[in-house]
């Protein structure tokens, strides 16, 4: 908590059941998220920090007391929990990022959720005009870095989860970034599995998604490796020919997404497609 | 974890699903107590299995006899057959394909079904529909019964299964519904929340696992501090042994390793901050095989909570005992690119460790840059080695 807040987030509120009354470093702990809005007002969202088979229930509650963004840090959430927690969420028009997401931040509007930046944040994410979306959390700190030492800088880094089932995707983030005045153009990191980097390339082709984005696709190794074994995210597994990061490459490419082969001709391509 | 097909079967008749009567043949010893005719279906995970002389059928106890000596000796898509499905024939009317699994385009389950079951389902034509979890049954329009699909669905959901595939699901000349096969996948994710979970470790389906794979994943069970070798694979022809550590950062270093001309040696990745003995335990697996012209450990220089000084240390450990163990000089090249909490301390005590060939990396230095540095080392290392030896 003192990452986020020394950063710039108010935090309101600290909801742990059985702590109530008690208060950590002046912010007031209850039992329930309902009883803590009673208390304090209205709150924009929640970060949650509660162990993986907890986190349905966590979300669920959160939901029913009204709130509409929640970021779930915990990974290994079961998927079908997330799949309720999704369909949740769209019932009540609530967002979910995550789950396993490292977490949100805002260099203009000093905002930091979750334990992106790790024990410092100005090191790696030095602010600018490019938005960082990523599945991996170590990645979204690669990237930072990586447009730093290159005379760029960050408007906003998220890392979106490697799950199946993401609350926040790709093009769910990038469609926000549109209406952003700080970002000009985004990076976007991948890996094998699922579908939502080739969602990206749809909404590219379609015009819906305007402002360059630069992709980063890993796990072409993995086809020497056995068929159907998950690669360290949950969501980075191959089913015969799904997934393959040649594919989404070759798609993201055909949309308009300039595709980056190593991390280090990021920057040279988005200097280029920013021009 | 992916089933065999008696398992997933079994998940299935707790259901309420119907499935032929059946009997686990272990050995040719073993006393049928299923009437002639039978189907003898080997139990393997790859699929497939039909056309790789997996099933027989057997009208007598000659056949039957001469089919499990076959069964039991057979080797199907590099798995070796251990156990038997015996089960009863049943008398078809009608068959079907049907399959629950999730999906990241409707980001829910997804129900898809053929009119037609059995091999070479890929080129038929099928419908799909999204499954909602708080009202699984709105908006599906199947030709199976309700009180199926219920329990299908009810199935797929409590067992927390990643993937249900019944092909085929058939109509008996009684009417009744029966699943003739069970492909089920289960979700590793929610093993803390079922205890009844008690199957057997395996590993990919297809594959035959290396002395390296099963030792690597020796070091997760029983210590759930971290995750380390779970995830680990041996690669054939490398020659750079690999510690990484990232989901994310694991893929781009090794594709940028390959990019390079490196060859890398294995696949593993450890995260989560591990405790030092299992860092050391990892370090011993991925050198323990010949050949080995370069070490890279490489992981973000941005780490969030894992305990570089801690991590290292182990490494130095494993090294160490490796080397000792093994009898062969660990002179090769061997490159370091982390960071993160104490990093400064481990850079520090890597520093005056003497007996190795150290690369020290840290922010200054990309995962490419990394990758390109390690693999000409290793190029250069092999090159010397070859020009020693001849």
């Amino acid at each position: 908590m003192p990452r986020m807040t020394s950063y710039g987030t108010q935090i309101v509120a600290g909801v742990t059941p059985g702590k109530g009354g008690q208060e950590v470093e002046g912010v007031p702990v209850f039992n329930t998220i309902k009883e803590a809005i009673e208390a304090v007002g209205e709150v924009d969202g929640t970060v949650q920090f509660v162990p993986p088979l907890f986190v349905k229930g966590a979300v669920k509650e959160a939901i029913e007391a009204g709130l509409k963004f929640i970021l779930i840090s915990a990974e290994k959430v079961p998927t079908s929990d997330e799949a309720f927690m999704y369909a949740m969420a769209q019932e009540s028009g609530a967002s979910i990022i995550g789950p396993n997401s490292v977490g949100l931040l805002s260099t203009h509007n000093r905002i930091r959720l979750g334990l992106i930046g790790g024990s410092d944040p100005e090191k790696v994410f030095v602010p600018g005009e490019i938005a960082i979306v990523s599945k991996s959390g170590s990645m979204t700190a690669e990237i930072g870095l990586h447009l730093k030492n290159n005379g760029l800088g960050t408007s906003w880094a998220v890392g979106i989860g490697g799950d199946i089932i993401e609350g926040t995707d790709f093009v769910d983030f990038l469609l926000e970034l549109e209406d952003d005045p700080e970002t000009k153009a985004s990076v976007i990191f991948g890996e094998l599995g699922g579908t939502y980097e080739e969602k990206v390339g749809e909404f590219v082709k379609q015009g819906k998604i305007k402002k360059p984005v630069v992709a980063l696709i890993a796990g072409d190794f993995t086809t020497k490796l056995p068929n159907e074994v998950q690669f360290g995210h949950a969501g980075a597994i191959i089913e015969g020919e799904r997934g393959l990061p040649e594919y989404k490459r070759k798609l993201l490419e055909e949309s308009g997404v300039s595709v980056a082969k190593s991390i280090d001709e990021i920057a040279p391509l988005l200097k280029t497609a920013m021009e | 974890m992916i089933l065999y097909e008696h398992e997933g079967k079994k998940i299935f008749q707790d259901a309420g699903i119907s499935i032929p009567n059946g009997q686990i043949v272990t050995t040719t010893a073993d006393s049928l107590s299923i009437p002639f005719p039978v189907v003898l279906k080997a139990q393997v995970l790859s699929g497939k299995r039909a056309d790789a002389g997996g099933i027989l059928f057997a009208k007598d106890k000659a056949e039957y006899d001469a089919g499990i000596v076959t069964l039991l000796q057979a080797t199907i898509n590099k798995e070796k057959v251990e156990q038997v499905l015996v089960e009863e024939m049943v008398d078809i009317k009608k068959e079907y394909y049907v399959s629950l699994t999730y999906d990241t385009s409707f980001r829910q389950p997804i129900l898809t079904f053929s009119e037609s079951g059995g091999t070479g389902i890929e080129n038929r034509k099928s419908e799909v529909f999204p499954i909602n979890p708080l009202d699984p049954l709105a908006g599906l329009t199947t030709p199976f019964e309700e009180s199926f699909l219920k329990q299908l669905i009810a199935a797929f959901f409590e067992a927390d299964a990643l993937l249900m595939e019944i092909n085929p699901l058939v109509v008996t000349s009684k009417g009744e519904w029966v699943a003739l096969d069970a492909k089920v996948k289960l979700d590793d994710f929610a093993k803390p929340r079922h205890k009844e979970w008690d199957y057997s470790p395996r590993s990919a389906p297809g594959h035959n696992p290396t002395k390296g794979e099963i030792e690597a994943k020796k070091i997760d069970e029983g210590d759930y501090r971290g995750t380390a070798g779970s995830s680990y694979f041996d690669i054939e022809g490398g020659d750079i042994a690999v510690l990484s550590s990232g989901g994310g950062v694991s893929l781009t270093a090794l594709d940028s390793l390959i990019n390079y001309g490196g060859k890398p040696a294995n696949f593993t990745e450890y995260s989560g901050n591990p405790p030092k003995e299992k860092v050391a335990k990892l370090t011993k697996v991925v050198l323990d095989k010949p050949n080995i012209n370069g070490l890279w450990v490489i992981g973000t220089v941005v780490a969030n909570f894992t305990d570089i000084y801690v991590t290292l240390s182990g490494f130095i450990e494993g090294l160490k005992e490796t080397e000792k163990l093994l009898g062969s000089k660990f002179d090769f090249p061997i490159v370091i690119r982390r960071g993160g909490p104490r990093v400064e301390e481990a850079y520090e005590m890597l520093r005056g460790v003497k007996d190795f060939d150290l690369h020290l990396q840290g922010e200054e230095t990309s995962i490419a840059q990394s990758a390109k540095i390690m693999a000409e080392l290793a190029r250069e290392y092999a090159e010397k080695k070859g020009e020693n030896q001849s």
